[in-house]
């Protein structure tokens, strides 16, 4: 697939050329099933300390970093 | 005269699907919904305004502030008395439904762990792992099961929590637990809570509002952290956590030629299983042999809402469209359980070949077939369901299906917008939040709620969430609301064509729709995490009270919509409900809710008839948290001109 291209208007009103949207158009015919991809017990429970960081990480606490941890 | 019913009729919905039946029921004698609110005009004006009180034999007393013949019941009590007594009751009767739904998925996670419930098991280990990290369960290498039965009974044992706060509420964000600490709001748990209302409302107990609304939001949150939430995170541990998949929803997902089978109701445990038996080949055989070519599941209100995000399973629609389902003469069974069920459908059903099932022991109706379900022969039960409906296809008459299908994406769930956002190897709200900071985004919106045939069907909530994404807010949507919408093709990627500038852009490059389709009404509780997640990601404050964001539901009719607003304002959330105010007549009530409120919890209570007032308000909310948090960058609010407005009086 080759690299989308779309021109844009800079914020010094001059056009200039970036990527364009890099999903591909349409609906999808099959669900996402973006969970599958988590194999085992440990990989589920490393993607629940970095993608559910909020809650499971132990050196995350985004906006609440600098107080005690939950 | 014709000209004038004509006009009438237009007024009753937006959506084209719903005039196709009308035009071929009016000769029908036992009417719909719109029909039965005529008759009842006028409507009692105390009532609707919350001055009626009925809680003992002095009365009925109608209490009026302004009437000095009036002003205090036999008893001697005020209007804000008596209206904070009537909404802590809606309160109560809303977080009890959710609770109670909640609970019975307890009991069948809990049955399914143990391996008494065929059928169910885990479909989601890595969600069953989060739920043991949030109730301290061990993982280590257990067996599943083992994780999974004391998992199951730390949630049940949630609805009975006597003391202590519900796990749950460490999910928010520290700043917001701190502010429910204070204010003595940490939820027990929800069975507690609801007790404790029914007893200060009594005759002669509570008499304070404010101490009222106290009790009121700590029964709230026990709904939205606590019964909801359990609901909504064992559901996803059961059937799977939602991910986007394509559906077609409206009442044309019907079929001419197929046994036509709709659950409708709220309990996903009947509804994923009668999924299961109508997909099997044998029962496709016997359908065959009775002339159809195969079954078709289509659901309604949340039971529909709950397979469509995890399946794909068509959505026949929406809260006001049960009634017409029957009505076009297609639906060979229909099977509810519980919550949002007319009571005028056994009545519909038999002007119809339709057989008309209920399944729930707390939900029986006159006129109807009961067949209990249970998990323990679930399998079994669903399978006389989905028999019934095939025997019952060759006794079909004339049928009017509709011609009108939508499309649409759902599936999106917490986990899966964060994954979108980011990926598997660095899913993060940060791109949201990225986002709303540079302005792109001007702030999010939660869109929820029922119908009401006092508004417009479908009317208030696409032209409110058309607004919205015109003006770069981004719409997360849930219950019938979330339908509506569907149905106005609002939640497809495209529809970023309908959105401001800045939204379409960011829709564009993550390939999601501007208005997402988050689940049924338990799913609120996944707004809640969405919205928690943008606090803790860092950047827009630190609490929800912080957040560019409001809530709406313009036409709202539940007590759970009642119990879910009140959750989100006792979360830190601007709500605005339209259609009708429940405490519109007691003046001191209404101000705490909507102005004193404030200043206790961060979020407060609004009321807008219009869809376009509506709009204005919540996006006035937006830019003040805006401005606060210092991103206020200069967005004027796009005005829908008189030619947008007719196109989508056009629907
Ligand atoms: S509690 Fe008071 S206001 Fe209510 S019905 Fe009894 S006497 Fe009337
Ligand atoms: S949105 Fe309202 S009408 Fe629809 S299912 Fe939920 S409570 Fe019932």
């Amino acid at each position: 697939m080759g690299e989308k291209k779309i021109k844009k208007e800079r914020w010094d009103g001059s056009e200039v050329e970036i990527l364009g949207e890099t999903y591909e158009e349409g609906l999808p015919e099959e669900p996402i099933r973006w969970r599958s991809k988590l194999g085992d017990r440990q990989q589920m429970l490393r993607y629940l300390q970095s993608g559910e960081r909020y809650w499971f990480s132990n050196d995350w606490y985004g906006s609440e970093r600098r107080k005690t941890p939950a | 005269m014709a000209e004038i019913k004509k006009k009438e009729e237009k007024a009753r919905s937006v959506d084209p699907a719903c005039e196709e039946v009308f035009a071929t029921c009016e000769e029908s004698p036992v009417g719909f919904s719109w029909d039965r609110l005529a008759k009842q005009q006028p409507q009692c004006g105390f009532g609707m305004k919350g001055q009626c009180c009925r809680i003992c034999s002095m009365g009925p007393c109608r209490v009026m502030p302004d009437k000095e013949k009036y002003k205090y019941g036999v008893c001697g009590v005020d209007v804000d008395t008596v209206a904070a007594r009537n909404f802590v009751r809606m309160i109560a009767g809303g977080a009890a439904a959710h609770s109670d739904h909640g609970r019975g998925v307890a009991e069948t996670f809990l049955a399914a762990a143990k391996g008494e419930a065929k059928g169910y098991e885990i479909k989601d280990e890595q969600k069953l792992l989060q739920l043991a990290l949030d109730f301290g369960v061990e993982i280590g290498d257990r067996a599943m099961q083992d994780i999974a039965i004391e998992v199951g009974e730390k949630a049940l044992s949630i609805f009975g929590e006597q003391h202590g706060p519900i796990p749950f509420i460490k999910r928010a964000p520290l700043k917001r637990q701190e502010i429910w600490k204070q204010h003595s709001m940490e939820p027990r748990g929800v069975d507690r809570e609801v007790v404790e209302i029914m007893h200060r409302t009594h005759m002669g107990v509570d008499q304070d509002p404010v101490n009222l609304m106290q009790q009121g939001s700590r029964c709230a949150l026990a709904d939205g952290w606590g019964g909801s939430m359990v609901a909504t995170e064992l559901q996803d541990v059961m059937f799977g956590t939602p991910q986007p998949i394509i559906g077609e929803c409206n009442l044309g997902v019907l079929k001419e030629d197929e046994v036509n089978i709709v659950i409708h109701g709220h309990e996903p445990t009947l509804s994923e299983m009668v999924m299961v038996v109508s997909q099997a080949p044998e029962m496709i055989e016997k359908a065959k042999k009775k002339g159809a070519k195969g079954i078709n599941l289509g659901g309604i209100c949340c039971s529909a809402n709950e397979i469509l995000m995890r399946h794909g399973v068509p959505n026949v629609g929406n809260f006001l469209q049960q009634e017409l389902a029957l009505a076009t003469g297609a639906v060979d069974l229909m099977a509810v359980d519980v919550q949002c069920i007319m009571d005028a459908l056994p009545r519909i059903a038999k002007q119809y070949h339709t057989k008309f099932i209920t399944t729930n022991y707390r939900a029986k109706m006159s006129g109807a077939e009961h067949i209990q379900f249970d998990e323990d022969h679930a399998e079994e039960i669903a399978r006389k369901i989905v028999e019934m409906a095939i025997e019952n296809y060759p006794n079909r008459g004339t049928t009017h299906i509709p011609q009108t299908t939508n499309t649409l994406v759902a599936g999106f769930s917490h986990e899966t917008i964060n994954y979108l956002l980011g990926g598997v190897f660095r899913a993060a709200y940060k791109p949201l939040n990225d986002n709303i900071i540079n302005g792109r985004i001007r702030g999010i919106a939660g869109v929820v709620g029922c119908n009401n045939p006092k508004t417009v069907h479908d009317s208030a909530h696409i032209a409110l969430v058309k607004e919205l994404i015109a003006n770069d807010v981004i719409v997360l949507q849930t219950g019938c609301s979330a339908l509506a919408a569907a149905k106005a093709g609002l939640m497809l990627p495209e529809a970023a064509k309908e959105a401001g500038k800045g939204l379409a852009e960011v829709c564009e490059a993550v390939g999601i729709p501007p208005v997402l389709h988050m689940g049924s009404c338990v799913d609120n509780s996944r707004i809640l995490m969405a919205a928690t997640a943008v606090v803790k990601e860092g950047g827009l404050g630190d609490d929800i009270s912080d957040l560019p964001a409001a809530g709406a539901a313009p036409e709202w009719m539940s007590e759970k919509a009642i119990s879910i607003g009140h959750y989100f304002v006792a979360s830190g959330v601007y709500t605005v409900f339209g259609t009708t105010w429940p405490t519109a007549g007691a003046p001191g009530f209404t101000d705490l809710l909507f102005n004193k409120y404030e200043q206790i919890v961060g979020g407060k209570w609004d009321f807008a008839q219009e869809p376009s007032e509506m709009a204005r308000k919540m996006i006035e909310q937006i830019d003040n948290k805006r401005a606060a948090l210092g991103i206020d960058k200069a967005k004027e609010r796009v005005l829908y001109d008189m030619a947008m407005r007719r196109e989508l009086d056009a629907g």
